[in-house]
């Protein structure tokens, strides 16, 4: 048997196998780029992200990673080809670009490679890769600051430009790119690693069209986009329907307003009743606004294997240019990780009474962590740039998960305390599950954690951005609310600050930052908890024998 | 007194080298009997049930079953999955765990990962201590290892009695840092020692000196939890095999392909947690050594799972990054013990193939297992698997099925088929294709995982297949791979059990420690060094192992300053001056860019060691094959159409395995029968027999 047979008929075995092949492709992309990158935050965190998208930026599959980022790659090759006439993209370019203004999506840290490959002198698909990385320049270490009130403060814009022309890395815009950061060194291994990551997916499907040509190529892709759809629409007909809406108030003050409508055949998320955007970095751009829709939207209807442009066909959300999810230029995006999270879980609590798929709330902040200084045994500058874990709120059938990271990360590691201080030149004086109150239920809410950094060396600086800390993790049907997230400093004359938002706090030698993360909500009522269950988490001390007696009435 | 003397003079004229290896459902004899007079080799096999809870009886029954006089063994090699199995059905036993202050909670807390990143229902795998058997000693160590305060032992009393209490069998301990310095661990080892002799009790420096406190914790725990078991398990397994009048060497096989004695591994079980899936690897190493290929890619496909590992320069590689139950749906159990870097997929003859409410066709990972079966066996299996896709395509034989042991049922194959066909709207054949293709693709996936997915070109390798499902697919993959050459040894079927014959006695020891590669720090590497070798010196020679018997490899592993992963490079031996350490960095440089592609101008830093030592315990001799002057037409049976999914169907010459002799050479479409195996060989292909029988398939 030949593999002659034209686009029409194209056996199914074929196109699965070119579809299980993108996967592969996808992960081997991943496993390139986790293996080389310099900064702890994409190999270790893997706050980095892989895709293959068609020909015209649909996204077509991706690898592991967060699932914050796998609707984020495609919009960055729509924007790319949006940008250049089609004779100014050659085989063996990379194009980058970290600014939501253009493509970007989320803020000025991740930064986004994207590669094009071709069958002969037509573009037939994009590799892609997005990455955190440390250091862009901007107004402090780190680029974000919640000082910030225009883009141009949180450091070097890449525009949906070319970095590499013909295979060849363009000198000089690499050098002003290393010119602007203050790490210039893991700049530029965390650039090559994404190189290498773009390179192997363009090698890998150049392979796939020689065996299988470009038709048969393009027609698995197509034809994988429409199960992806399929899926969606399958799962859509299957969910309550009608108009579901929302109001809440932030610990900012502000409220935000979401309504979303369900039918057989559309998912419409309507934000566009939200508050003009904000005078600081608490925005999320419109694309930013469309992945955290996105990911709600994969949560009730799907799972991984489906996630590509097809999928997300059924979904349509409307905003308000100017607004806090829509915002013009020059509005900031740093903390843009906040508000995306914010609208998750936003569209989520809307719809968790009515969706037995759906938990309570969790602790539900990326609960970013800077901290930065001199490291005592070293000398060099260090910068720790993380998210933390916190609780999950509990379900219909389960406990919430303790000591997890947020709906925004997946695959997602801690830095082990031992490797921490080898690395930052901190102690880690405890990593324990937290001993507050709150998230009680039939099913309750799982445990935040505490974790101690006492810092080692004078003149060193910590920023976060927290919410969920004064409106706490929200619980249904019953069940009690779970507790805030918030930092406490603790001076070395035992002076405790409180915090939930500060830039760059001075912290000196002898300090402890503790990081408090919320447990989840509850499910239920407490009361019908079963009472063995009850008394194994007084046994275990995931309460304490006042709220067994008090909330779940365990008699004596 | 006559008979006695006729089995000595029998004992003598003849070496028996023995392998039995656990499984899920059988429990595997083979041995080997070189006769000293004639250098003929046979190999005998035995099958029993595998006798589960009591594996060892199974082991004792498959002995007396074969026939063999288990005083005339020499040596035997035991593989058996009873740690992993108790691990699998939580069947270990109440275990305590003693950690530093502030982080008893490390066990449950994890990684904070969510490999299955869409599903909100996630849940996070449980740990194995529950939090009330989780206590802290205050007393802590720097990253450097020195103390920043000393260890207080005073509640330690209080937390032993609580455990008698509770019923714990047994104790792990693990403190932060102890990679770095195990003194507090020992101490803490030695009082619940004093405080509870007769308890079971590990500390993690005793299994790993790497760092990550999550990681380590998980591993001494994992490693308590079975450690009453598979004590019991070696004692009662050398206890009856001694009753029998059993005088040879008894060897466990480690999870590093290594084998290992009773004693030693009864202080570590945990090292036996891949114990029999490496030996196959191994085996494949030995053999590329005795043909002369030294970049392999392994593959051992069985009923329901199929494995690979990728062997380079003749060495199987061997990782301490190692993690049960561990899956796109789940974050699974880290355990820091050296064990085969080998991918394991749910895909093998067995495997079910199904067609999802989209109508894609998936095969695996659900097996149909020994009962029911493949539907052509005929005991109401209703699930087409792969193994009857091969049945109806022709290229297992309906005829001589299982070696003509089972009758295929046909009739059954189509019936479970039809479905299949129905849902794709392709006729029977066409399915039975696609199954096949869907199936080669998986593996061919699995074996991208180990080669480019880790930098390397499979067109660099040579494919060496075996188990029972090995020759039904390898030229396919081979050739889907771009790989040119194929070989299937002999005896595919029971190869892992040669593998096991063909191991040394052999431990890994990784340690990390931070050395800057400064041009005056050889010293330093040379003095961990010296510490690691010195400790592999006194371990065996407490077990009567001379030094001259001991061969060393020692690897650097290095990195680009703040990196994670680092890449291990040979470090050589004698001084290491300024020199040596530029040439260290440099082969740094160039195996570092043959993975990545790329070299930076970084500064390079030293994480740790990675020591191989290795004691040779009498090995099976490899022979060559009797040639007897047969000719190949003695060999064949007659020919049959044979289906090869995209390549058609055509005529195939049909050959019997075990009649081939050395030199023989045949060109595809053409399949060669065992008893135990089928080997496809494709148009195109040309096959020729080595001097050990051993199958040499040459893709076009």
């Amino acid at each position: 048997m030949s593999q002659t047979q034209n686009q029409a008929t194209v056996d199914p075995i074929t196109l699965e196998i070119i579809q299980s092949s993108l996967q592969s492709i996808s992960d081997e992309m991943f496993a390139a780029f986790r293996k080389t990158a310099m900064s702890a935050i994409i190999y270790e965190v893997l706050d980095m992200g892989t895709a293959i998208t068609d020909a015209s930026g649909n996204l077509a599959s991706s690898g592991a990673g967060i699932p914050a980022f796998v609707g984020v790659l495609d919009k960055a090759v729509q924007r790319v080809l949006e940008l250049h006439e089609r004779d100014e993209i050659t085989p063996g370019d990379i194009f980058a670009t970290n600014d939501p203004y253009y493509g970007g999506v989320t803020h000025l840290n991740d930064v986004v490679l994207v590669m094009p490959v071709f069958a002969g002198e037509r573009i037939i698909a994009w590799t892609a890769n997005i990455a955190h990385w440390n250091d862009i320049g901007g107004m402090v270490p780190g680029s974000i600051s919640n000082e910030a009130t225009e883009i141009f403060q949180e450091g070097l814009r890449l525009p949906a430009v070319k970095i590499f022309d013909r295979h060849q890395p363009i000198r000089s815009v690499l050098e002003i790119m290393k010119a602007n950061s203050r790490l210039p060194d893991f700049l530029q291994g965390d650039m090559w690693a994404g190189v290498a990551a773009v390179r192997v997916g363009e090698r890998r499907i150049l392979e796939l069209i020689d065996k299988y040509s470009a038709e048969t190529f393009s027609t698995a892709l197509e034809s994988f986009m429409n199960y992806g759809e399929q899926v969606a629409r399958q799962a859509l007909r299957e969910l309550p329907q009608g108009l579901f809406e929302l109001e809440e108030e932030q610990d900012s003050g502000a409220t935000y307003k979401v309504t979303v409508e369900i039918s057989n055949e559309e998912f419409i998320v309507d934000l566009s009743d939200n508050p003009d955007q904000d005078a600081g970095p608490n925005n999320a751009s419109r694309d930013g606004t469309m992945v955290a829709a996105q990911m709600i939207f994969m949560n009730i209807t799907g799972a991984h294997e489906s996630a590509n442009a097809g999928h997300f066909r059924p979904l349509r959300l409307l905003t308000r240019p100017g607004s806090v999810f829509d915002p013009r230029p020059p509005a900031a995006f740093g903390t843009y990780y906040e508000v995306e999270i914010r609208i998750y879980d936003l569209i989520w609590r809307c719809l968790a009474p009515h969706f037995e798929k759906l938990p309570a709330g969790s602790f539900a902040s990326i609960c970013g962590t800077f901290i930065g200084g001199r490291h005592p045994d070293t000398g060099r500058h260090f910068t720790i740039v993380e998210p933390e874990i916190g609780g999950w709120g509990g379900s219909v059938t389960h406990d919430g998960n303790c000591a997890i990271f947020s709906g925004f990360h997946g695959d997602t590691f801690n830095c082990p305390a031992e490797v921490a201080e080898a690395r930052y030149g901190l102690y880690v004086e405890q990593l324990a599950l937290g001993e507050e109150s709150g998230g009680e239920g039939e099913h309750r809410g799982g445990k935040g954690i505490v974790l101690d950094y006492r810092v080692r060396a004078d003149g060193c600086f910590f920023t976060c951005a927290y919410t969920r800390n004064k409106h706490k993790p929200w619980a249904l049907h019953g069940g009690r609310e779970g507790s805030p997230n918030y930092v406490e400093v603790i001076r070395r004359d035992g002076h405790i600050e409180q915090y939930a938002v500060v830039t760059a706090l001075e912290v000196n030698e002898g300090d402890i930052i503790r990081v408090h993360t919320g447990t989840g909500g509850g499910y239920g009522d407490p009361r019908r908890r079963p009472r063995d269950l009850v008394r194994e988490d007084l046994r275990n001390g995931y309460i304490t024998a006042e709220i067994a007696r008090t909330v779940y009435e365990l008699a004596p | 007194m006559t008979k006695m003397n006729n089995e000595q003079v029998a004992a003598s004229a003849a070496t028996i080298r023995a392998a039995t290896d656990v499984g899920g459902t059988f429990t595997d004899l083979v041995y080997f009997v070189t006769d000293h007079s004639t250098g003929e080799q046979r190999v005998v096999t035995a099958k029993a049930n595998t006798t589960p809870p009591d594996f060892e009886r199974g082991v004792l029954e498959v002995l007396m079953r074969s026939g063999i006089r288990i005083g005339e063994i020499n040596s035997l090699a035991h593989g058996t999955t009873v740690v992993i199995n108790a691990i699998a059905e939580r069947k270990g036993v109440l275990t305590g765990l003693i950690t530093t202050r502030g982080f008893r909670d490390s066990l449950e807390i994890a990684r904070g990962n969510r490999p299955d990143f869409f599903n909100l229902h996630y849940v996070k795998p449980e740990p194995f201590v529950p939090r009330y058997l989780r206590r802290e000693v205050e007393g802590r160590l720097a990253q450097d290892g020195s103390e920043r305060w000393p260890l207080q032992l005073d509640e330690l009393p209080a937390i032993i009695d609580d455990f008698r209490h509770e019923g714990v069998q047994a104790i792990a301990i693990c403190l932060l840092h102890s990679y770095a310095n195990p003194a507090h661990e020992r101490a803490v080892l030695e009082h619940v020692r004093n405080l509870w002799p007769e308890v079971s009790v590990v500390a993690s420096h005793q299994i790993t000196r790497e760092w990550r406190e999550y990681e380590r914790t998980s591993t001494a725990v994992l490693s308590a939890y079975v450690q009453p078991i598979a004590e019991r398990y070696l004692t009662r397994l050398s206890g009856g095999m001694r009753e029998r009048g059993f005088g040879g060497q008894l060897y466990i096989v480690q999870s590093n392909c290594g084998v290992d004695s009773v004693e030693k591994t009864s202080e570590v079980p945990i090292t036996m947690v891949e114990s029999g899936p490496a030996s196959g690897f191994w085996g494949a190493a030995e053999l590329g050594r005795l043909i002369g290929e030294s970049n392999v890619l392994a593959l051992d496909i069985g009923g329901t799972t199929a494995k690979c590992s990728l062997i380079e320069g003749g060495q199987v590689k061997i990782t301490s990054d190692y993690w049960i139950e561990r899956s796109r749906l789940s974050a699974g159990y880290p355990i820091l013990v050296p064990v085969v870097d080998l991918v394991e997929i749910g895909q093998g003859g067995g495997s079910i193939a199904w067609v999802d409410d989209f109508g894609k066709l998936h095969v695996g990972p659900q097996s149909a297992g020994a009962l029911p079966g493949p539907a052509a066996y005929g005991r109401g299996g209703t699930a087409a698997t792969t193994t009857d896709a091969n049945l109806a395509l022709g290229r297992i034989d309906r005829d001589y099925f299982c070696g003509g042991e089972i009758e295929a049922d046909m009739d059954s194959v189509e019936r479970a088929l039809g479905p299949i066909a129905g849902r794709l709207g392709l006729d029977i054949t066409e399915a039975a294709r696609g199954i096949v293709r869907i199936a080669n693709n998986n593996m061919v996936n699995a074996l991208k995982l180990v080669s480019l997915n880790r930098g390397y070109d499979p067109r660099d390798f040579t494919l060496v297949a075996f188990g029972g499902g090995g020759g039904m697919h390898a030229a396919a993959l081979a050739a889907e791979l771009g790989m040119r050459k194929v070989v299937i040894p002999r005896a595919a079927e029971v190869f892992s059990a040669w593998g096991m014959l063909m191991s040394d006695l052999r431990r890994d020891y990784f340690i990390t420690r931070l050395v800057s590669l400064a041009p005056d720090q050889g010293a330093a590497i040379r003095a961990l060094l010296r510490e690691a070798v010195d400790g592999a010196l006194t371990q065996f020679s407490d077990e009567g192992i001379e030094p001259e018997r001991i061969s060393f490899r020692q690897y650097g592993r290095l990195r680009y300053e703040n990196q994670e992963h680092s890449v291990e490079v040979p470090i050589p031996d004698g001084q290491l001056h300024a020199v040596a350490i530029k040439d260290l960095i440099d082969s740094f440089h160039q195996a570092y860019e043959r993975e990545y592609t790329y070299r930076l101008d970084a500064p390079v830093e030293f994480v740790g060691l990675h020591v191989v030592a290795s004691a040779e315990v009498g090995k099976l001799e490899p022979t060559r094959l009797a040639v007897t002057g047969r000719s190949l037409e003695d060999t064949r049976r007659p020919n049959r159409l044979v289906d090869y999914a995209t390549e058609g169907i055509h005529e195939a010459a049909i050959y019997t395995g075990e009649l081939l002799e050395p030199g023989m050479s045949f060109p595809g479409p053409a399949v060669v029968e065992t008893k135990g195996t089928t080997v496809v060989v494709h148009p195109g292909n040309e096959l020729t027999v080595d001097d050990y029988g051993n199958l040499h398939i040459t893709l076009s």
